[in-house]
């Protein structure tokens, strides 16, 4: 009797459960099978979700998909940066046999075994934003936004300009292992040591992906440093952080901040002054643009060797070995940032 | 005491089975045996985690810098092998040391210091990460040999290298804490410590060797990680610790020590990893799945609190 | 455990105090050490740290009493996102200022509402609620807002976090007064007698006649507002509003409880100690820079010097046991 008395409840919340999922499933009866061939399926991957960036690439890919008209768009992946959290949407989607995984990847190796699996099953396999290892995953194309060196020396040549070519800057990144920020603060150091030997960076700071870590170390650096001249914020979130800093520190005008973020988020600093260039390329034409090499990598049109491919409203894209270019980063000025939603 | 536990551990299974019909009708793919096997192939670095985290929990403790000895000792396992120029299988052996040493500097602040186990590994979690970091100067360590991988990319008769290590150490476990004097002085001193103490049970000796075990099984779980995924890095097992956790508590161990089981982690683990997986193949976003976990976690154990009470115990 | 009586030897305050005096010796001392490096003491740095920890501070005040009623709340970052976002929200909606206040709070302790209603009515363990809604809550706002961040914040929002009173910046003065109110309701109130009495043996609370589950619910409402508030002070200092914002908030909510002495087992402790371990936290943060210590080695120092904090008082009460 007893027993009887424990079970009932949880099998009602069971059922409960399951009608919930039941019911979650009416919107999706449709794309949650295999492929029925007459639609491309295209799995897209964001190294996370919930930040304006990757909405951006996301409104980009839906785009593309909606324009081509025969391609099943699915987009998803975790909600932190992790790249364990992103080998099982891979492991899931090559189980659904998709047509084409488009993945940002968090960690270049990582998750190359995962993709490997995924081209042994016949599923094509393309990168952007960040790379995997090309030669362990066998991703077959990286649609590249922007070289590492393209961006890095991009940041130093605008703080060059603005600051002075002996100033004494900070830089402001992500986390410490963050490999995107890691790869272009390398770039800067060499950039810097080449082309402008006097400029010198005093710190490098980790506020992780938080606001208000970002706020508080800059304005350390600024009393710890008195004599820094510009700052480098080189995440979505460490480069408004840092601007409002300089901002309410009342240093507008005399510290540079210098940046990678979405105009979205910097529109503010940019009007008032505090920020004078917002570099970054444009993450609705990198999502477009994924989508477009996703379909001719799977309709065989873009093969190994190829010098360009034609993407809808970006006309024809160069391709160079195995990777599409987007084109060199752009810059967001307060003359041109309105002209940008995202 | 004993059929309690295992009625608990039936409600488990059912509950499993359930979820899996469930998930089979979101999916007809759900339910292939590579699906199945990549869930548990997913979810064995944490398996191995949440493992040692029953027993720390029955013990009425907790550690929550599981995700930081992870990240410390596999990136000692790295450094070793490529600065010290170790061959790797020492660099492992020594790592697995290392992090059964860093388990026992919790046990002894807990046991002999006398400080709570919470405030003891929230510090540490911040402190082991940093040294993980400092150590490192935050580079990540690549290209390991082949024959290393196997351990968290191979197969043997099929199932993943790792499901094995999880499978035979949850047997250990299993064995230990339900068939061994020392199990049964885990238990006691979870439910009543004074009365343990009282008992002639060594309370701090095996309170202890229950942390250096955290330790030691997360040092494991960094070594299959890092076969798994190819790289060691410094914030390898970032957050490890609530996930462990969650395993361990839906799976109907206690917090408040005393009471619980090897069996119903697994049991848990397996239910959030179907769940996910089983969202997934349906396309429900990520951030859905978040939350049907956590409701998952308090729906579950609420159920158990009002069977229990229905059920007069 | 209510032993707030004051025992008339010398050491009376000492007796009383201990635990957040020594926690005040510590702060003098790495200010000492701080001090030592150029401009870390000047007024403007000082004003900063103190507006940094307001945030801290505040949502300590709440942490303190949820433990010492013996509970502990994990979900206080998620809770801190979705409250800011509110806040913000609220904020660009035009609303007057009373309900961009009002607001933020009232989320807060609806949140904390349903957590205490499931620790005290349902009576799930609040690590296992708190984790749970942890979740809930992280995955919820990237569901609401889809990550986008709030801009375009009117000045009116602003002015909450930057302005001053009488020279004071508002965020300081909102936590002094929120640590004043917490301390005197803890130490001078029924209700914060119950909720020593709560956490420290909640048996023989129910036995003496106290509402013991209500007590409980209502230290989670109180704390969630004070979540609430907490998120607008933190979300107004900004332009613009990250949607996922607090992730370790949490945990270094408990730190600075922990550090201040409050016994993590409930029924012992006090706001007084758990503010000036929020204003550590800050001022290790702050001086770590300002000491040019290697970015990569300051996390492991900060876990140190707190852990330095603990022992040294788990040493200190042990020897006065003897």
């Amino acid at each position: 009797m007893r027993k009887a008395f424990r079970i009932t409840p949880i099998l009602a919340a069971a059922l409960l459960l399951l009608v919930a999922c039941g019911k979650k499933q009416t919107p999706s009866a449709g794309t949650s099978t295999t492929n029925t061939g007459a639609k491309l399926v295209v799995a897209v991957m964001p190294k996370l979700k919930g930040i304006d960036y990757f909405n951006a690439v996301e409104r980009g890919a839906k785009e593309a998909a909606q324009e081509i008209g025969n391609i099943d768009l699915t987009y998803d992946g975790p909600t932190e940066g992790k790249v364990d959290q992103q080998i099982p949407f891979i492991e899931s989607w090559t189980l659904q046999k998709v047509d084409v995984i488009a993945v940002a990847c968090n960690d270049p190796d990582a998750i190359s075994p995962a993709l490997k699996r995924a081209r042994e099953k016949g599923v094509h396999v393309i990168t952007y934003d960040a790379d995997a290892n090309a030669e362990k995953s066998g991703r077959e194309f990286f649609v590249n936004q922007a070289t590492f060196e393209d961006i890095g020396r991009a940041l130093v040549d605008e703080m060059a300009a603005q600051a002075g070519e002996n100033a004494k800057v900070a830089i402001v990144s992500s986390s410490p292992t963050a490999p995107n920020q890691n790869a272009w603060i390398a770039v800067m150091k060499r950039y810097m040591a080449e082309k402008y030997p006097k400029m010198q960076i005093v710190t490098i700071q980790y506020p992780e992906e938080d606001q208000g870590r970002a706020f508080s170390m800059t304005q350390d650096i600024l009393k710890t440093y008195p004599d820094v001249k510009g700052v480098f914020g080189i995440s979505s979130v460490a480069f408004p952080g840092a601007a409002d800093a300089v901002r309410q520190a009342g240093k507008s005008g005399i510290v540079a901040v210098v940046g990678l973020s979405t105009p979205k988020s910097m529109r503010e600093f940019v009007k008032d002054g505090t920020v004078k260039t917002v570099i970054l390329w444009n993450p609705v034409d990198l999502g477009y643009l994924t989508v477009y090499v996703a379909k001719a990598v799977a309709e065989g049109t873009l093969k190994p060797g190829a010098k360009e491919i034609e993407a809808g409203r970006l006309g024809k894209v160069k391709v160079e070995g195995d990777q599409v270019l987007l084109g060199p980063p752009m810059k967001f000025t307060a003359e041109n940032i309105d002209r940008y939603d995202f | 005491m004993k059929h309690l536990v295992m009625r608990r551990e039936a409600v488990l299974v059912l509950l499993l089975l359930v979820e899996m019909a469930a998930m089979q009708s979101l999916s007809p793919l759900f339910l292939t045996p590579d699906n199945l096997i990549e869930v548990v192939r997913q979810s064995a670095e944490i398996g191995l985690i949440a493992l040692a985290m029953t027993l720390v929990i029955i013990t009425a403790g907790i550690d929550l810098s599981v995700g930081s000895i992870v990240g410390l000792s596999v990136i000692t396992m790295g450094m070793l092998w490529e600065d010290a120029r170790l061959p790797l299988s020492l660099s492992v052996l020594l790592a697995l040391m290392v992090g059964t040493l860093l388990g026992g500097f919790n046990g002894t602040l807990i046991t002999t210091v006398g400080i709570p186990p919470l405030i003891v590994t929230l510090a540490t979690m911040a402190g082991f990460r940093g040294i993980a970091l400092g150590m490192s100067q935050a580079r990540s360590i690549r290209n390991f040999p082949e024959p290393f991988l196997w351990l968290g990319q191979g197969y043997v008769a099929d199932i993943p290298v790792q499901v094995w290590i999880l499978a035979l150490t949850a047997v250990l476990f299993h064995l230990a804490l339900t068939r061994t004097a020392w199990g049964r002085s885990v238990f006691s001193i979870g439910a009543n410590e004074a009365a343990a103490r009282l008992s002639g049970v060594p309370v701090n000796r095996v309170k202890m060797q229950v942390y250096m075990l955290s330790g030691f099984m997360s040092a494991l779980a960094a070594v299959i990680y890092a076969a798994h995924v190819s790289v060691a890095k410094p914030d390898a097992g970032l957050g490890f610790e609530l996930t462990a956790i969650t395993a361990v508590v839906l799976g109907g161990t206690a917090v408040s020590g005393g009471e619980g089981g090897v069996l119903g982690t697994l049991i848990a683990l397996l239910m959030v990893g179907f769940l996910r997986s089983g969202l997934t193949l349906a396309r429900v976003p990520s951030e859905a799945q978040d939350m049907m976990v956590g409701l998952l976690l308090i729906v579950v154990v609420a159920i158990d609190r009002w069977s229990r009470r229905a059920g007069g115990v | 455990m209510i032993s707030k009586r004051i025992s008339p030897t010398r050491f009376a305050l000492w007796r009383q105090y201990g635990r957040e005096m020594s926690v005040g010796v510590f702060l003098l001392l790495l200010l000492g050490y701080f001090g030592t490096t150029p401009g870390f003491l000047r007024a403007d740095n000082l004003r900063d740290i103190l507006i940094n920890a307001a945030p801290l501070v505040i949502a300590a005040c709440g942490m303190t009493m949820v433990i010492i009623a013996g509970m502990i709340d994990i979900s206080a970052g998620s809770a801190l996102a979705v409250c800011a976002v509110v806040a913000g929200l609220t904020a660009k909606s035009g609303a007057s200022l009373p309900t961009v206040i009002l607001l933020p709070m009232l989320t807060g302790a609806v949140i904390g509402a349903v957590n205490g209603w499931l620790v005290a009515f349902v009576r799930i363990p609040a690590i296992i609620v708190t984790l749970g809604m942890m979740s809930v809550l992280r995955g919820g706002i990237i569901w609401w807002t889809r990550g986008e961040w709030i801009g375009n914040l009117p000045p009116s929002f602003s002015a909450v976090g930057r302005g001053e009173v009488v020279g004071i910046p508002t965020p300081v003065l909102v936590a002094v007064g929120i640590v004043v109110a917490i301390a005197f309701l803890l130490a001078r109130t029924p209700l914060g007698r119950h909720i020593y009495a709560v956490g420290g043996n909640p048996l023989a609370a129910a036995r003496m006649g106290i509402p013991v589950r209500r007590v409980l619910w209502l230290v989670f409402v109180m704390h969630g507002a004070l979540l609430g508030l907490s998120a607008l002070v933190y979300a107004s200092r900004f332009s613009v509003i990250q949607s996922n914002a607090g992730a370790g908030f949490e945990l270094l909510a408990i730190s600075a409880v922990v550090v201040g002495g409050v016994n993590i087992f409930g029924g012992q402790g006090t706001v007084w100690g758990s503010a000036i371990g929020g204003l550590l936290l800050q001022v290790i943060s702050t001086g770590l820079i300002f000491r040019r210590v290697s970015e990569y080695w300051a996390p492991s120092v900060q876990g140190a010097l707190v852990l330095l904090a603990v022992v040294a008082d788990a040493l200190r009460t042990r020897r006065a046991r003897r």
